[in-house]
């Protein structure tokens, strides 16, 4: 036991092993950690009056409140929208993609973009609500996501040289980034049913989301296989959304956009 | 005064001057027993609900916000707002759930907004006098530094974790529920403060074997 062990020691919950108890009786540095971490801190009294007061606010209007629906009703709202959308737009424009991929090639791809759809709807399912456990850390997730997505395609589908590679491209980054845009909506409209703590972490969350929507519907249809396309146009339309939620939730902390504001309906409760 | 088992609620339980009010920085846990049926109440408009819950959470609310702001004024109102807030999301909390977790999560989203708006504030407007520095609290010199002191030289997501973890008294979990991540993130940033602390406090003692 040393006394970077003993750091160690003093995150976890459980009481201090005997060792380390040891190691603190014979190290004076351990020993000035321990008792720094026992050191007081300044208790001041709150007057009753600030108190009564806070209440007398609630309770004056006080009525009752339904708790938010379970995470699953909301996971599948997430899960339906998602689905319902990519659905209507392969519907219209065609599955032209599937008939050249490989089994291998649509099975991967497929599952991939399921997969993460997945994960993102029940991160934001417990973004809505404060005080949520957390398997995957909601920051990271989106990039986790970005990345593993990258890296799928340029294992799947081969880098060529395409002659007018941005007149290919642009038709669609034209087509995915409304349908993208378009998605958001009702995802927006299902966050309002919670609290958002944090709109920069939830703003980009949401607009992967909903770009991956795009994806999805330019991965079943559009036929060309290069990687360079499917990465800059495809998966693109993808993280421009999310760059853009992103921006969107930066702009609203910045400008001290409450997350409560969210709640019109709850607003003025306390006025 | 050495404690092995370092959490201040341990410390409280085995020193009996602890008991009567140095070391009560940590709200006890009895008293957040009952939180969760209050909040259920408070859910269905009972009236005496918002009366036990402002009673049973403020002064935790308020020690949290203390031990990450400058002074009094601002943790007060940092106080009532997280009040206000809490009054209009309290459709979000899911009975059954933990409820501190819920509340500090609120609490430290009010932190940040009234860190940035203060900053704001303060960027816009021309200090016309300088005002006088908070005095430090009187300590017996043979103490060394108060534990806010301390803490206050960590960075912030280290400190907030600290406070969180041993002058709220919550668990590894509830830390990270209230910070929206992961307990082992959590554990990784309380052994960071800790490394970080034990640097701080060597740095201080060496220069108090100069100074004599």
């Amino acid at each position: 036991m040393n006394c970077d062990d003993l750091a160690k020691a003093l995150s976890e919950e459980t009481p201090l092993p005997l060792e380390a108890q040891e190691h603190v009786k014979s190290c004076k540095r351990c020993q000035e950690l321990v008792e720094a971490l026992n050191l007081p801190v300044a208790v001041e009294s709150l007057p009753p009056a600030t108190l009564q007061q806070i209440a007398g606010g609630i309770a004056t209007n006080l009525h009752p409140v339904s708790p938010v629906a379970p995470a699953g009703y909301f996971f599948g709202a997430f899960a339906g929208i998602f689905v319902s959308i990519v659905a209507l737009y392969v519907y219209r424009m065609g599955a032209l993609a599937i008939a050249v991929m490989t089994p291998l090639q649509t099975v991967a791809i497929l599952t991939a973009l399921a997969v993460s759809t997945g994960l993102l709807a029940y991160s934001l399912v417990h973004q809505m609500i404060p005080g949520s456990h957390y398997r995957i850390s909601p920051r990271l997730l989106p990039v986790g996501i970005a990345v593993s997505l990258t890296i799928l395609i340029a294992v799947l589908f081969q880098f060529q040289h395409e002659q007018n590679f941005w007149g290919h491209a642009w038709p669609c980054i034209r087509v995915g980034t409304p349908i993208g845009v378009l998605a958001a909506v009702p995802f927006w409209m299902i966050l309002r049913r919670g609290a958002i703590l944090s709109p920069s972490m939830t703003g980009a969350t949401t607009g992967l989301l909903a770009g991956l929507v795009g994806t999805s519907v330019l991965e079943i249809h559009c036929p060309n296989l290069d990687a360079w396309h499917i990465l800059i146009s495809h998966l693109g339309v993808a993280m421009l959304c999310a760059l853009a939620g992103l921006i969107i939730g930066l702009a609203l902390e910045v400008k001290g956009y409450a997350f409560n504001s969210l709640n019109s309906n709850h607003k003025g409760d306390l006025a | 005064m050495f404690h092995p088992a370092v959490t201040p609620r341990v410390a409280a339980a085995n020193d009996p001057q602890m008991e009567c009010g140095v070391q009560d920085n940590v709200a006890p846990r009895q008293s957040f027993a009952d939180l969760d049926r209050w909040m259920e109440r408070y859910q269905q408009a009972d009236p005496d609900a918002p009366a036990a819950l402002v009673g049973a959470i403020s002064p935790a609310l308020l020690r949290f916000f203390r031990s990450q702001v400058a002074s009094r004024e601002q943790a007060d109102d940092l106080l009532q707002e997280t009040w206000l807030r809490i009054h209009r999301v309290r459709h979000t909390y899911r009975p059954g759930e933990p409820v501190l977790p819920w509340i500090y999560a609120i609490a430290r989203r009010v932190r940040v907004d009234g860190y940035r708006r203060t900053r704001r504030i303060t960027l816009h407007e021309i200090a016309m006098e300088l005002l006088p520095e908070r005095p430090a609290p009187a300590r017996d010199r043979n103490l060394g530094p108060a534990f806010d002191t301390l803490v206050a030289a960590l960075p912030e997501a280290q400190r907030e974790v600290v406070t969180m973890l041993k002058v709220a008294g919550l668990t590894l979990e509830e830390v990270a529920r209230a910070t929206s991540s992961t307990v082992g993130a959590v554990k990784q940033k309380a052994h960071r403060a800790y490394e970080r602390l034990r640097e701080l406090l060597q740095s201080a003692e060496g220069a108090k074997g100069a100074a004599q």
